[in-house]
């Protein structure tokens, strides 16, 4: 259903020059599934889901959703995708009921289709209380609620989360995650990203850990154990990370203190080198999402 | 190359497979414009800019122009007269405390105030007295009426007295002790209004007067008229109130039209930016130019929405305050304007509002938050204004050579349509149509691009901070310029040649001061900034200033070319004079300039005119500023900018003109062959015939007649020369627009990518297809 490959997102920006905030990203996944993106803030997570929805584009590498690349037919993956980001504000003058009206129409979606699908969305979300409230008035868990509806309302194959429990309270993000379970029991095929550990310990079908615009390991939480031989994840997690900047600091010093010259080094290299282990690559300054 | 050539191939294919998809759907477009006018009509602050604030502001506005219009007019005129006795040899001009009968009229609205001469003592001297009166406006105007005056007694008593006595009485008149004295003060207005009142008097007095004596010295007052003038005023009732409307009307809607565009404009992309709603909408499936068109559509409507509302209001009110005040009588310019032929104006208002609209957004689309997009918009609207200021000029009409001028022939065609002078504006309609429609093509297109452009969309996140910056222009230096650097090359350029041609206070007499005159500015102030900014911001001075070799054939191609085209740049040079003349001034000016080029050693001038310019001005607008803006497929943008910056640097509007139409095609050439020697050819052929002509016009050689003839004027081509050279020239052109298959067009194009991450995919993707 998703399939990436070698994904990689380079920026130029003033701070930190060229800057690789996605390096050969790799993963795939299936219908019925939910898989986790599990980083820090700045490890490349927005930028992937991004390039997924089309909103970027990326600067190699392969993105499929449901078969249709994000590069070349980026107007049939919108259409098959729901995207839900803390990115993706709603609008103050709407109100809930005219604004998943108004991207369902955009959809293209007939007019008593569209009817009975809100009718049943708004059921399903419990969202009938705040149908004419404008989006101004809304709290934060309303928001997020028209958020969803609007990603759902085309009834799309692929939905993906960006950080979507930020700033919700336990209440409101509970929902959302069973909201999330009951799309998987429909065969949807979700993204969910989050640096929260215990939201991926709980939902997820598999995890990809993410670092410094890379992927540092990915499999199913028993897969994780097992490998590295940890069995609380926490630990797993941080143990990882700090392995992964070790690395990277012994490189850095083998190439010298001249930070920029190693990434140019490393750069030439990236086409050979497209294995997962900490490789070559040393970024000054911080990390963008 | 092959590599790249054939991903390109596939993404053609893909492109074409999915056409109907990525076509724009005119229901999506009506759907985000309803949308967008939803939201700002929801919207109490725009309502209030667009809706109430015109309706009450020009009534608001009328009523305090009614109420100072009343408070003028109940304001007298305080006169003092000094020395009321010295009169009494004349006639009346005086009544007991105002003036005399025949001058009532005027006299309503003036408090005088009469002083006899004698009534001022010696310690209370008149000058100092009156000019303390004066200034600190006691009195508006002081009369002084000298002793000296009441002595034409004589010449009244006996008119037949000789030459010698009128000559006498001439002198009397001249004498500062004997004539009357008006003390004002320029500096109040009061004042002025009083001097103007009182000379009218004085005026009316004399007339007075001179007709007494005459008719006492018997000459017929007849003979003073010989012929009476008659003015009669032809135009037609409407045309004459028309024509102050016509111009202040449109201006009034154009400025608003621009406001109008700038607000919506701001909060439907930087507004949308900040609030967060702009990627909700991003990755819905709208596409791109649904989005753009949307909102266009929008900012559009608020914007003659604004025109509109502003404009009737003003219209209601000030012809309500007009015939309140009292100036809208019959006979002046003033009045109610007429209806009909105002509804123009809608019509132009339309494409005008679309372009402002379009331009607005594009700019707004740079700003991350509303505030940074009025930041943004007041230099658009410094750089719009001139366009719209130009027609309100006295004496510019509609001519061809003002309608090519966007915004401005608009405006002059709306007034002739105004004013009812159809036919010249039938006549000139295509040239208005087409420059307004090419221009609103090029910002559509522009807004678009920005709404394509991620870095403009999502960019730009983080504090801007001059270490940082300098340390990344060093560090991340590229093969070619940005297209910022290229921008900022070209405004180098243009700031320094601006100072240049100021430094240089008289013309040189001599040709070394002449060749200095021209090597100065080409190499030190277009070459100069180019190669020190390539040296220093790129890493590489080949590629940045796009020394390529290119296909062996285009280079003799461009000497052809250049030779061939030479008649048609200089029938398109003496067009250009003749719809835009030349200044008498400027051409005096140039003559010292044009004779030392034909008395100069051949090979020098060719050098200094031909060589050196050629040079210079091909690498640094079409090497260092074309190939930083020719980047991020930005092909059209190189073209036209690079042209319009090579134009203006030429400084003379004529030049520049011409200029700019050469620009685009060495823009064009420099495009095809991915290469700045091709264009150094051309530009260095066509400016060696150039200064050449005259020369090989009055050479001994005898195949010169085929091409030129010498005319009063100077050396022309011969007419059949121009034909067949212009068919060549096409020719050349057409091989040019072919030559992307021979040279490596597309690998000069795609000059950013070297020094990239090389592609994994796309392998892959080769592989999968």
């Amino acid at each position: 259903m998703i399939h990436v490959q070698h994904l990689t997102k380079v920026y130029n920006d003033q701070t930190r020059g060229r800057f690789v905030a996605v390096d050969r990203v790799s993963f795939t996944v299936r219908p019925g599934e939910i898989f986790g993106l599990l980083g820090p803030n700045g490890a490349g997570k927005t930028t992937v889901l991004r390039i997924l929805s089309t909103v970027l584009k990326s600067t190699s590498g392969i993105a499929l959703v449901s078969g249709h690349d994000v590069a070349t037919q980026p107007a049939e993956v919108r259409r098959r995708i729901g995207f839900v980001s803390n990115n993706t504000a709603i609008y103050d003058r709407m109100t809930a009921w005219e604004l998943v009206q108004y991207f369902g129409r955009l959809h293209g979606m007939p007019k008593d289709v569209l009817n009975q699908r809100l009718e049943s969305l708004f059921d399903q979300l419990r969202m009938n209380d705040f149908r004419d409230v404008p989006g101004a008035k809304m709290s934060t868990g309303m928001k997020q609620k028209v958020s969803i509806a609007r990603a759902m309302v085309h009834d799309p194959p692929v939905l993906v989360f960006d950080e979507a429990t930020l700033g919700l309270d336990v209440l409101v993000a509970r929902n959302l995650l069973s909201v999330i379970r009951s799309l998987r029991d429909a065969g949807k095929c979700l993204i969910f990203s989050t640096h929260i550990m215990s939201e991926v310990e709980r939902l997820c079908d598999r995890i990809a850990i993410m670092h410094r615009g890379r992927i540092l390991d990915t499999g199913s939480l028993e897969d994780l154990r097992a490998r590295h031989g940890e069995h609380d994840f926490e630990e797993l997690f941080f143990g990882l990370l700090s392995r992964h900047e070790q690395a990277e600091r012994d490189q850095t010093d083998e190439h010298g203190p001249g930070a920029w010259s190693s990434t140019t080094a490393s750069r030439e290299q990236l086409p050979t080198s497209v294995k997962l282990e900490p490789a070559v690559e040393s970024v000054p300054g911080g990390m963008v999402s | 190359m092959r590599r790249i050539s054939s991903s390109v191939d596939l993404k053609r294919a893909a492109d074409n497979s999915n056409h109907t998809i990525n076509q724009t759907r005119f229901s999506a477009v009506v759907l985000i414009y309803v949308r967008e006018m939803r939201d700002q009509l929801r919207d109490r602050r725009t309502l209030f800019t667009i809706a109430v604030l015109p309706i009450l502001l020009y009534p608001l506005v009328g009523t305090l122009l009614l109420q100072i219009a009343q408070f003028t007019r109940q304001h007298p005129t305080s006169i003092c007269v000094i020395g009321r006795e010295n009169l009494e040899n004349a006639p009346p001009l005086l009544g007991e405390d105002s003036f005399a009968e025949g001058f009532i009229a005027e006299t309503d609205r003036i408090d005088l105030v009469i002083h006899r001469w004698d009534e001022f003592t010696e310690d209370l001297d008149i000058p100092s007295q009156t000019d303390r009166w004066v200034r600190d406006g006691t009195f508006d105007l002081v009369v002084v009426i000298p002793p000296g005056f009441a002595n034409v007694k004589d010449l009244v008593s006996e008119p037949q007295r000789d030459k010698e006595a009128s000559e006498k009485a001439v002198t009397v008149g001249s004498d500062s002790n004997k004539s009357i004295q008006l003390l004002y003060n320029v500096a109040s207005d009061q004042s002025l209004v009083a001097k103007d009142r009182i000379m009218r008097i004085l005026t009316q007095w004399r007339g007075g007067w001179v007709r007494e004596r005459l008719a006492d010295s018997g000459v017929k007052l007849s003979v003073l008229d010989p012929f009476s003038v008659q003015d009669i005023d032809i135009a037609p009732e409407h045309t004459r109130e028309a024509a102050l409307w016509s111009k202040l009307l449109p201006f009034v809607m154009l400025v608003w039209a621009m406001t109008g565009a700038f607000y919506p404009a701001i909060d439907l992309v930087a507004g949308e930016k900040e609030r967060g709603t702009l990627e909700t909408l991003l990755c819905s499936p709208a596409l791109r130019s649904e989005i753009v068109w949307g909102k266009l559509a929008a900012v559009t409507t608020f914007s003659m929405m604004t025109a509109i509302l502003n404009a009737g209001s003003m219209l209601v009110t000030s012809t309500f305050v007009f015939r309140q005040i009292g100036i809208g009588a019959a006979g002046t310019s003033l009045g109610a304007p007429p209806l009909i032929p105002m509804l123009w104006l809608l019509v132009a208002l339309v494409p005008l509002s679309a372009l402002f609209s379009a331009l607005a957004l594009a700019v707004a689309a740079m700003a991350r938050s509303s505030k940074e997009g009025q930041y943004y918009l007041m230099p658009l609207m410094m750089v719009t204004l001139p366009l719209v200021l130009l027609p309100i000029l006295p004496g510019t009409t509609l001519t061809t050579g003002t309608s090519l001028i966007p915004v401005t022939g608009m405006f002059l065609l709306v007034r002739a349509l105004v004013e009812g002078q159809y036919a010249m504006a039938v006549w000139h309609l295509p040239i208005v149509i087409g420059v307004t429609g090419g221009c609103l093509w090029l910002a559509v297109r522009w807004a678009r691009r920005q709404f394509e452009d991620e870095a403009v969309l999502f960019g730009g996140g983080d504090q801007w901070e001059l270490r940082q910056w300098v340390r990344h222009l060093w560090r991340d230096r590229q093969t070619a310029a940005t297209p910022g650097q290229a921008f900022a090359c070209g405004a180098i350029i243009l700031v320094a040649l601006f100072f240049g041609k100021l430094a240089v206070t008289e013309m040189p007499t001599d040709f070394a001061g002449m060749s200095l005159l021209v090597l100065i500015p080409q190499l030190g102030l277009i070459l100069a900034p180019a190669l020190l900014m390539a040296t220093m911001l790129t890493t590489s001075l080949r590629k940045s200033l796009r020394v390529r070799m290119p296909h062996w054939t285009t280079l003799p191609l461009a000497v052809l070319m250049g030779v061939t085209l030479h008649p048609l740049y200089v029938s398109l040079a003496q067009w250009i004079s003749y719809t835009y003349p030349i200044s008498e001034q400027a051409s005096e000016a140039m003559r010292p300039f044009g004779e030392m080029i034909s008395s100069a050693p051949w090979l020098s001038v060719v050098f200094l005119m031909a060589f050196v310019p050629a040079l210079c001005e091909e690498l640094a607008f079409r090497g260092f500023i074309f190939g930083g803006l020719v980047r991020n497929q930005s092909r059209l943008r190189a073209v036209i900018v690079t042209a319009l910056l090579f134009g203006v640097s030429h400084g003379v509007l004529q030049q520049s003109i011409a200029a700019s139409c050469m620009g685009v095609l060495l823009g064009w050439i420099a495009l095809r062959t991915g290469s700045v020697l091709p264009g150094i050819l051309l530009h260095f052929t066509n400016n060696a015939l150039s200064v050449s002509m005259e020369r090989i016009a009055s050479s001994d050689w005898d195949g010169a007649s085929i091409f030129l003839r010498m005319t009063a004027e100077g050396p022309a081509y011969q007419p059949m020369w121009i034909v067949v050279a212009s068919g060549v020239a096409v020719t050349c052109l057409l091989y040019f627009g072919n030559v992307e298959d021979t040279t490596d067009d597309l690998e000069n194009d795609l000059i950013e990518f070297e020094g990239h991450v090389s592609d994994p995919g796309t392998q892959l993707q080769t592989a999968t297809a």
